[in-house]
C-alpha cells in the first residue's frame, strides 16, 4: 500500500462522485448534486494536501530546503481549503456536502478491506466452487434486501396514507383503479401470473413490487430458462449428439452459418456469439407470450429499446475501434475523396448522423409494434369469441384466435430474425470495408444510404 | 368536432392509409423476389435474406402508424 494506492482511491472516487452527482441531479435537485460534488472535491484536495505534507515531513529528503517549502505550501493550502469549506458549509445543504465529504473515505476503507479480503484463504475457498459462490451472493443480496425493507415499508405508507384515511368502500375502489391510472391507458392485455397475483393480493408489498417490475421479471425468467436449457444440453456433451444437444447444436450451427454468410469469415467469429444470443433471446421472449399466464417482455417498449440501444452502442464501438476516431468521422461524412465529396459534407454529415440515430428507434419500434400488435390481435379475437357465445351463459367461447396463434408463431420468429439480421447489417456497415466479397459490396452500397 | 372525435376518426384512417402503402410495397417486394428466385433458384438464400430485410423496412411504416395510434389512443377518453 503505497502512494499509488492513494492515486487509485482518487480515481475511483472521481468516478463514484460523478455517478452519484448525476443520479442526485436527476432524482433530487441540481443544488444537492453540486453540494455532493463539491464536498467530495474538498475531501480529495484535503487528502492530497495531507499526503504532500506527510511525504515532505517523513520522506527521504526531509529537512532540505525544497521539503520545507513544500510543507509551507501544503499548510497554506490547508488554511485556504478550510476557509473554502466554511464558506461552502454556509451556502450549500450540509447533509449533501457531508455525504460528498465521506465518499473518498468510504472508497479508501472499502478498497483496503478488499485488499485484505482477496488474498485470504476464506475468499479463495469461497470462489473455488461455483455453487458456494452463488450461495454466498444470494445470501448477501437477501441480507441487503432484508436490511433495506424497513426503509421501503416506511416510505410506502406515506404514499398510501391519503387512500387509507378515506372510507373503506372508497379505499377498495381506489386500489382497484390504481393500476389503471398508473399505467398507460391502452387496451388491456391477457392477464398473466403477476397480474393475477397482484389482483389477489392488492395490498402486499411484494405483489406490488412484482407488478411494477413485471417485464424485468419475465425477461429474467426467459434468460434463466435459456441458461438452463443450454446447461442441460451441454452437460455431458458427446461427439455424436442426440436429443436436446442435437437440437441446440442445430440451432447454433444454423445461426453461425447464417451470420457468417452476411459478415464474412474474417469478422464472424467475434460477433456471432452476441448476434446469435440476440436472436435466441428475442425469439424466446416473443414466444413466451404465447404460453398461457405468461407475457412477452418484448411487448413492452422498454425492453425493445434496451435491446436496440445495446446494438446501437455496440455498433458505434465497433466503428470507433475498427476505423479510429478520424476514420469514424470520415465514415459519417460519407468518406469524401474529391471536391464534390467535400462539398457534400454539410449535407451528408447530418444525414448520416440522423440515420445512425434512427436505427435504434426503428429497431425497437418495429419489434415492439409487431409483438404488441400480435398480442392485441389475439385479445381482440378472444373477446370476439367470448361475446359470440355470451348469450348461452357458458363459461367458454369460440376459439376464434386459433389461426392467429399460428400467425403469432410466424411473426415471433420473423421479427427475431429481422432484428438479428438488421443488427448484423449495422455491424457490417461499421466494419472496415476493404476485403468483403463482391456480393456483399453491392448489398452494402444499396443499404448504406437507406434509412433502415 | 372536438379533438377526441378527430382522433377517433383519424387514427384508424391513418393506420389504413399506412397499411395500403406498405401493402403495395410488400407486394412489389414479394413479386420481385419470386421472379428473381424463379430465374435463379440457386440464389434463393441470398434473395430471401434481402427480401426479408426490405420487407421489414416496408412493414415498419405500418408499425410506426400502429405505435402512433397506440400512443394517441389513450387520449380518447
Amino acid at each position: 500500500m503505497g502512494l499509488e494506492f492513494l492515486g487509485r482511491v482518487r480515481r475511483t472516487t472521481l468516478w463514484v462522485v460523478a455517478v452519484v452527482a448525476l443520479l442526485t441531479a436527476t432524482y433530487a435537485a441540481p443544488q444537492q448534486a453540486l453540494a455532493v460534488a463539491l464536498g467530495a472535491g474538498w475531501s480529495l484536495v484535503n487528502l492530497a494536501l495531507l499526503e504532500r505534507l506527510i511525504v515532505a515531513l517523513t520522506g527521504t529528503e526531509r529537512g532540505s530546503r525544497s521539503a520545507v517549502r513544500r510543507v509551507a505550501g501544503a499548510l497554506l493550502g490547508l488554511l485556504l481549503l478550510f476557509a473554502a469549506g466554511a464558506f461552502l458549509l454556509g451556502r450549500l445543504p450540509i447533509a449533501a456536502l457531508m455525504s460528498g465529504f465521506i465518499v473518498p473515505y468510504a472508497v479508501l476503507v472499502l478498497k483496503a478491506a478488499t485488499l485484505l479480503l482477496l488474498p485470504s484463504g476464506l475468499w479463495r475457498r469461497l470462489t473455488r466452487d461455483a455453487r458456494l459462490a452463488t450461495l454466498a451472493v444470494t445470501l448477501v443480496v437477501g441480507a441487503a434486501w432484508l436490511a433495506f425493507s424497513p426503509l421501503r415499508s416506511q416510505s410506502d405508507p406515506q404514499v398510501r396514507e391519503p387512500v387509507a384515511t378515506t372510507a373503506p368502500g372508497a379505499h377498495e375502489d381506489a386500489v382497484a383503479h390504481e393500476p389503471h391510472a398508473a399505467e398507460s391507458t391502452g387496451p388491456e392485455k391477457f392477464p398473466n401470473v403477476i397480474t393475477v397475483l397482484h389482483r389477489a393480493f392488492p395490498n402486499a408489498a411484494w405483489a406490488e413490487f412484482l407488478h411494477h417490475y413485471e417485464v424485468i421479471v419475465f425477461a429474467l425468467l426467459v434468460a434463466f430458462l435459456l441458461g438452463l436449457v443450454a446447461r442441460l444440453a451441454t452437460r455431458n456433451a458427446r461427439l455424436v449428439p442426440s436429443g436436446l444437444q442435437n437440437l441446440v447444436e442445430a440451432l447454433v450451427e444454423g445461426l453461425n452459418d447464417f451470420i457468417t454468410g452476411i459478415l464474412g469469415e474474417r469478422h464472424a467469429a467475434r460477433y456471432v456469439p452476441f448476434l446469435g444470443t440476440l436472436f435466441i433471446y428475442i425469439w424466446a421472449m416473443n414466444l413466451f407470450g404465447l404460453i398461457p399466464f405468461m407475457d412477452s417482455p418484448t411487448s413492452n417498449l422498454n425492453v425493445t429499446v434496451a435491446l436496440a440501444l445495446t446494438v446501437f452502442v455496440y455498433a458505434q464501438y465497433i466503428g470507433l475501434r475498427g476505423l479510429g476516431i478520424v476514420g469514424y468521422v470520415d465514415h459519417l461524412m460519407g468518406s469524401p475523396r474529391n471536391v464534390t465529396g467535400w462539398l457534400l459534407v454539410p449535407l451528408m454529415l447530418p444525414i448520416h448522423v440522423l440515420g445512425e440515430l434512427a436505427k435504434p428507434i426503428s429497431l425497437s419500434c418495429r419489434l415492439f409494434g409487431n409483438i404488441f400488435g400480435e398480442d392485441m390481435l389475439l385479445v381482440a379475437f378472444v373477446s370476439l369469441g367470448v361475446t359470440t357465445l355470451s348469450f348461452t351463459h357458458l363459461p367458454f367461447g369460440l376459439p376464434l384466435q386459433l389461426p392467429f396463434l399460428l400467425l403469432a408463431l410466424l411473426t415471433s420468429t420473423l421479427q427475431a430474425l429481422v432484428f438479428t439480421v438488421l443488427s448484423t447489417i449495422y455491424f457490417l456497415l461499421m466494419l472496415p470495408h476493404d476485403d468483403h466479397a463482391t456480393g456483399h459490396k453491392a448489398g452494402e452500397a444499396s443499404l448504406e444510404h437507406s434509412p433502415i | 368536432m372536438n379533438f377526441q372525435a378527430a382522433l377517433a376518426l383519424g387514427l384508424p384512417l391513418g393506420i389504413g392509409i399506412a397499411a395500403i402503402g406498405s401493402g403495395i410495397g410488400l407486394g412489389l417486394i414479394g413479386q420481385g423476389a419470386m421472379q428473381a428466385i424463379g430465374r435463379q433458384p440457386e440464389a434463393t438464400a441470398k434473395i430471401q435474406l434481402a427480401m426479408i430485410i426490405v420487407a421489414a423496412l416496408a412493414e415498419a411504416l405500418t408499425i410506426y402508424a400502429f405505435v402512433t395510434m397506440f400512443l394517441l389512443s389513450g387520449k380518447i377518453q
